[in-house]
């Protein structure tokens, strides 16, 4: 029977202000006017009290009555760390507390939460990696050995580089693009590595959690902890890896779904009743062999139907700006000017380019849930002008 | 299915999107098998023709005027003595056996309710406008709204051209929802023409209702920061205000008014400019936006716009928001991907407005009273 592995993302971006045309080169202080802070408070705040301190504490209740047997993983983005300082610290301090505990892992990613291991120049990408690491070095005295690289963004590039780096394990998303027959519940090695192994997200099981749990069309509505863990219990392979947003229990699903009572009773139900073990991402790592190789040339994601990097990079608009990104930070590392080299890591978190996704309107409304914007137009205007205000400041210095 | 339809104008004879409408509704309808007798007044030349299934018939002698409201030197006697005339004609002269009778806007709306008395058949009427649009929030004519809440009162079914003009059926005039349907209008798609550098057009009725007025403004501040020209297409009694404005605003020589335009100068205007703006204030459904996208205009449309409810491909503004919609028109000038995006989507999420699937849904709402 399979280990059971649970990993949560959590992650805030710095949403930005409305920035019109006629505010480029006016020279306002940008940290003032790029980023909508008071927006951003209210999102946090929202948030926290109905995600991150209610579950945070229930995991802590739970880790405590099975006695080490419950095990959980985070990864924490450098945005969402500012959060905490900026407005709640007590949402650091719960952290913190699980960490205590012993039995959570915490994982590595890009501290902007970026699409830098998307630049054809790998340099940012490593930079913002290891302001990550020392940053959960300083706040939580750990050291991550498993890299999840943002919405898990792979190619055999990012695989190279990220062993590089020192990391054992990477994850991704298990999709067919990659597997074609094989199970994600195996670990696996990025084709002409040496040593990383590669933890594949089991994307139906954690999606039945996080998207499907309250949608009273799908024929398994609804769903509770003892059958969703009889069907973990009953997949085959070594680990069964459940990832997801941390913001699925309380936000996405609102408490009144149940979500919070499924979180209660399934590690009774994984630990009691079918005799499964929890494992961290970094104990799967060490204990499990890969079992065979994945070769990825072109970049997949956990994100939407395509599970690539379209959501980001799928249109016009997204690529012009990602190419503006990439034209001001060939700039800005020209100058030495920290506080115009912070603008522009901020402006580098994927959110931006997301909201920018016309995917949605013909299909989802998944991108129009999450976004600030009315319109992914909308958001390329703004976005674009604030991006050619960065330059233009940029090239004045 | 017979039906007796009471029109204004229809094509060559238009002045306005009512003639647009009936012609490219009546031939849809025509071609779903509906047989319409069309009654229009009779113009002092030529007679437009009808089809298989369409039969436009004369009735009377009048002038053309303007299918809502009229300029305010042109409110006088002539004018609703024509639309007295015209009423009363059609009353006397609509016999015969029809399933329903369906009439649009106030000018028909004392024929229909008659033509309904008279041969004990159910009334559809289509609502384009209202004395709250037409008026742009300024002095609602009490006239007109009696008219036009006489008419919806004695309605079976109103077609309403958005939510928009439902909410404001419901609000404004106290009709209940239930007898309310929306169906949104089409467009026979103009065609791409090759497009001129920075080019951004207005076009509609220069009256407070089309808010040419705050497009100038918008233009001022884009001038600060683009060189471009600004096109004021069409007439309205606000011509002599709005020119001098653009003087005051020391933007004449950037601004070009065109006075009247015909059918083909209409085409060939959209086709070459690079935006279209329609901040009107009050706007029930706002064709033209469909037609500058068909010619492969990005467009910037009013948030009090019928058309935005539909068009997603879009950008929308306020219509007082002069500075954001000033922020659009530079954004869509100097973004080019932005400019491909919008012209491109646009153009393919309008060939699903067409006149067949307004008539599918007006045949649905015949059907719900016949």
């Amino acid at each position: 029977m399979p280990a059971v592995c649970l990993y949560f993302e959590v992650h805030q971006p710095f949403r930005l202000n409305r920035f019109s045309v006629f505010s480029i080169g006016e020279r306002i202080n940008p940290a003032g006017t790029y980023f909508n802070h008071e927006l951003n408070e209210k999102v946090f705040e929202k948030v926290a009290r109905k995600c991150y301190l209610p579950t945070n504490q229930l995991l802590l209740d739970l880790i405590e009555r099975f006695n080490g047997r419950l095990k959980v993983s985070f990864s924490i983005t450098g945005t969402f760390m500012e959060y905490c300082d900026a407005h709640m610290p007590e949402v650091m301090e719960s952290f913190r507390d699980l960490v205590k505990t012993g039995c959570v892992d915490l994982i590595s990613e890009t501290y902007y939460h970026s699409l830098a291991s998307l630049f054809d120049d790998l340099t940012e990408f490593e930079e913002q990696v290891k302001l990550h690491r020392d940053t959960i070095m300083s706040r939580f005295g750990f050291t991550p050995t498993v890299f999840r690289n943002t919405e898990a963004i792979y190619d055999n590039r990012i695989a190279k580089k990220v062993e590089e780096l020192g990391f054992k394990g990477i994850i991704t998303e298990g999709t067919e693009k990659v597997l074609q027959w094989r199970s994600p519940n195996y670990l696996y090695k990025p084709v002409s590595s040496g040593n990383l192994k590669v933890l594949l997200r089991n994307y139906k099981l954690s999606d039945d959690v996080a998207f499907r749990f309250s949608s009273v069309e799908w024929s398994e509505f609804p769903l509770t902890a003892d059958k969703f863990a009889s069907w973990v219990a009953g997949s085959e392979g070594d680990v069964v890896n459940i990832f997801m947003d941390y913001e699925t229990f309380g936000e996405h699903q609102w408490p009144e779904t149940g979500i919070f009572e499924f979180l209660r009773h399934f590690p009774q139900e994984v630990v009691e009743k079918h005799g499964l073990e929890f494992v961290t991402v970094g104990e799967a790592v060490n204990r499990f062999n890969p079992v065979g190789e994945i070769d990825v040339p072109f970049a997949i994601s956990w994100a939407d139907t395509e599970r690539d990097v379209s959501t980001w990079l799928g249109n016009d608009m997204q690529v012009a700006c990602f190419n503006e990104l990439k034209e001001i930070g060939r700039m800005v590392k020209e100058k030495d000017k920290p506080e115009l080299l912070k603008l522009w890591r901020l402006l580098q978190t994927s959110d931006h380019l997301y909201y920018l996704s016309t995917k949605g309107l013909a299909d989802g409304t998944v991108h129009k849930y999450f976004s600030p914007y009315e319109h992914p137009y909308e958001g390329f205007i703004n976005y674009m002008n604030i991006l050619q205000d960065l330059k233009q400041r940029v090239m004045s210095e | 299915m017979k039906i007796a339809m009471i029109g204004w104008e229809y094509p060559p004879f238009k002045v306005g999107g009512l003639g647009t409408h009936c012609y490219g509704l009546t031939k849809a309808l025509a071609d779903l098998d509906v047989k319409i007798d069309f009654f229009m007044p009779k113009f002092s030349s030529g007679k437009p023709e009808g089809s298989k299934n369409l039969n436009i018939k004369e009735v009377g002698i009048t002038k053309v005027f303007p299918y809502d409201r009229p300029y305010e030197e042109a409110l006088d006697d002539d004018f609703f003595e024509s639309v007295y005339t015209y009423n009363r004609l059609c009353a006397e002269k609509i016999n015969g056996c029809y399933e329903l009778v369906h009439c649009h806007d106030w000018l028909t709306m004392q024929a229909g309710i008659a033509v309904k008395k008279k041969l004990g058949i159910p009334l559809v009427l289509t609502v384009h406008s209202t004395e709250y649009d037409r008026c742009g929030g300024i002095y609602p004519n009490e006239w007109f709204i009696n008219i036009e809440k006489t008419g919806m009162e004695n309605a079976d079914r109103i077609i309403a051209v958005s939510n928009f003009t439902k909410r404001i059926i419901v609000e404004k005039y106290g009709i209940p929802e239930e007898k309310i349907r929306v169906v949104h209008n089409a467009v026979s798609p103009i065609g791409e023409g090759k497009k001129r550098k920075k080019v951004v057009l207005f076009l509609g009725r220069l009256t407070i209702q089309k808010g040419p007025e705050f497009f100038l403004r918008a233009a001022k501040r884009v001038l600060d920061k683009e060189d471009c020209l600004f096109v004021v297409a069409g007439s309205g009694d606000l011509l002599p205000r709005l020119v001098n404005l653009a003087v005051k605003l020391d933007i004449a020589d950037k601004v070009m008014f065109t006075g009247p335009l015909t059918d083909e100068e209409v085409k060939h205007i959209y086709q070459i400019s690079s935006v279209y703006v329609l901040p009107s204030v009050s706007e029930p459904f706002g064709i033209t936006a469909l037609e500058a996208v068909s010619a492969g205009t990005p467009t910037i449309i009013s948030k009090t716009a019928g058309v935005s409810e539909v068009l997603k491909n879009s950008l929308v503004v306020d219509f007082w928001d002069v500075d954001e919609m000033a922020n659009k028109i530079v954004a869509l000038l100097r973004y080019k991907p932005l400019h491909k995006m919008l012209s491109e989507n646009a153009k393919k999420e309008v060939t699903f407005f067409t006149w067949d699937r307004t008539a599918e849904k007006t045949l649905e709402v015949y059907n719900e009273v016949v």
